[in-house]
């Protein structure tokens, strides 16, 4: 292993090197500072009620806790990087089974947590080849797994629902993680997964002040259709502003290059939440968990990482390529 | 093709404590190896300290629901009774312990749901309510449970008459309730003692008996705790 290796899976002390890492936490501290003295603001200007003061301090509190979960692991390094997201694929999982009712079939449930682990080997040893293997290959086992129980009634859901977890937790989220095979991936990663908490935030807001058509009723009944566009247009903003920052000297820092980009993440971003929002219908269940007040599950929160992560890293990978820079087959190669 | 049918866990939104409390708990990956691993050991350790026979395994019942009803004098009891169950079984049958000796605190709490797959049965102020979500749970999820009717453990080893919560769980329905009857288990480890001595602990397993034709109110419930003890008490003196 090189010294270059090392040092972007263990060192720590290389975290605060990135400009943008550094401008990013001192903003960050700020907002969180701030966030308080706004809640009170409102309670002694008498704009809010006090079952909203609750709301807010609830979701407050559940920011602070999510916060160092999610950045803390990306400034410690790439291995913990990895290891965060396989963590964060698994409890996913871990709710996506217990709603479907997955959970009842421990053989394929088996095969999905496994093929998260195997998602998380290759990307950890940076072998895209085994990577992009382990779907199809994965496909097959499931399949073949399933014809154990000699049940065929159910199969087609079993595999199937086997299979989009798989897919959804195991490829989507592995992307993500993917990310940590490149030197610059401390940047890369805090851009992508702000402009996607962004995006959640723009629509959200966009939509209570100013949308009145609603975008999918029965799919997401607060969704807006101003707050779909407001979100697209501030998100694509930001993130193309942020970008140049974060890809500054690379082939994808050019103007229009950053605003596809930022389409990109706004559009995948808001689908990722619908997506899992029409899963949720289709169960009949409002939240995926009760982990975090104010948030539902950890899926109600990460969904729309879910289809942003792995159309970012292609649309990167087209123009410029990620973790190239990096020695491939860390742990398997000779 | 039937259509497509998704059925969320029963407990999907209790939260901690609530969710270890709860007789709707179904568990996951996790639990199940952990169980699995845990009656790996019991059993290793059981055999290692105790000589169990076990008469009649032919009685019990292929699949769930079923309900294994015993004499009640030590904490062996349930562990020996889990013996008589084959794996594929094991995660689906629910030993029911008082709700206020092993759900009370969440650490025991914790214990007797990762460890014994318990479900909890609240002895005070249970009423209807209580029992009738454990009669639902059995009629209409893959469930089992092991429960001792006389309602908590004999202090002299002697079988003491059985309550009729065991009727409100099975009258008028077509679960079979195996009677069993442990032998030893007073011997291997009284109450208040700490640790097991080795002794011979014999389970005899009866023939299972079905409560269809009895009716579900308090007449019924009472012949059915009658007849279920006399078939343990029967199984317990074989020469009689």
């Amino acid at each position: 292993m090189d010294e270059a290796t090392k040092q972007r899976l263990w060192g720590a002390d290389h975290a605060l090197d990135a400009p943008f890492v550094r401008g990013f936490l001192v903003a960050l501290v700020a907002i969180l500072v701030l966030v308080p003295v706004v809640i009170w603001v409102m309670r002694v200007a008498g704009k809010s009620t006090p079952e909203h003061q609750g709301e807010l301090w609830a979701r407050y509190r559940s920011w602070l806790i999510f916060i160092p979960l999610m950045v803390g692991p990306i400034l410690l390094g790439a291995a913990w990087t990895i290891a965060a997201v396989a963590l964060m694929s698994l409890l996913c999982y871990r709710e996506f089974a217990r709603a479907t009712g997955m959970f009842r079939h421990p053989p394929i449930s088996s095969l999905v947590v496994l093929g998260i682990l195997a998602v998380t080997a290759s990307v950890a040893d940076h072998w895209y080849g085994l990577f992009v293997a382990i779907t199809p290959l994965q496909i097959g086992v499931i399949a073949a797994v399933a014809i154990g129980a000699d049940q065929p009634k159910g199969y087609i859901q079993r595999v199937a629902l086997g299979m989009f977890a798989f897919l959804l937790f195991g490829i989507c989220f592995g992307h993500l993680a993917y990310f940590a095979n490149d030197s610059n991936f401390r940047s890369m990663l805090i851009w992508l997964v702000l402009c996607v908490e962004l995006n959640d935030i723009f629509a959200y807001t966009v939509g209570k002040t100013l949308g009145k058509r609603k975008l999918a009723p029965n799919t997401s009944p607060n969704k807006t259709l101003a707050g779909a566009i407001g979100a697209l247009v501030l998100t694509t903003a930001v993130a193309a502003a942020l970008g140049a920052l974060v890809f500054a000297g690379t082939p994808v820092a050019a103007p229009l290059r950053l605003i596809v980009l930022g389409l990109i993440v706004s559009v995948t971003g808001q689908l990722g939440d619908l997506a899992l929002s029409s899963i949720k219908r289709d169960l009949g269940i409002k939240d995926w968990a009760t982990t975090f007040p104010g948030h539902g599950g950890l899926l109600d929160r990460f969904n729309s990482l879910l289809f942003a992560a792995p159309a970012v890293f292609h649309y990167l990978g087209y123009i410029q390529g990620v973790g190239l820079n990096q020695a491939p087959r860390i742990f398997t190669g000779s | 093709m039937d259509e497509w049918e998704y059925k969320p866990a029963q407990d999907l939104g209790l939260r901690g404590s609530e969710r270890l409390r709860s007789v709707k708990r179904e568990s996951g990956l996790l639990g199940r190896i952990g169980q699995h691993l845990w009656w790996w050991w019991v059993r290793s350790a059981l055999r290692l300290t105790e000589r169990i026979e076990i008469i009649g395994q032919d009685n019990l019942p292929a699949s769930v629901p079923f309900v294994m009803v015993a004499n009640h004098s030590s904490h062996l009891d349930v562990l020996v009774l889990a013996t008589a169950l084959p794996a594929r079984l094991r995660n689906h049958v629910f030993p029911l312990a008082a709700g206020d000796t092993f759900f009370e605190t969440p650490v025991m709490a914790a214990f007797a749901t990762g460890m014994m797959n318990a479900l909890p049965m609240w002895r005070k102020n249970c009423g209807h309510h209580a029992i009738d979500t454990l009669r639902q749970r059995l009629l209409n999820e893959p469930s089992g449970y092991t429960l001792f009717p006389e309602g908590t453990r004999s202090r002299t080893g002697q079988l003491a008459s059985f309550r009729h919560g065991i009727g409100m769980l099975v009258a008028g329905t077509s679960v079979p309730v195996v009677p069993c009857h442990l032998q030893g288990t007073f011997d291997a480890m009284p109450p208040g003692s700490k640790w097991p001595r080795r002794s011979r602990i014999v389970l005899r397993l009866g023939t299972p008996a079905v409560f269809a034709s009895v009716p579900n109110d308090r007449s019924g419930w009472q012949a059915v705790a009658r007849t279920l003890e006399e078939s343990v008490r029967a199984l317990g003196s074989p020469g009689a």
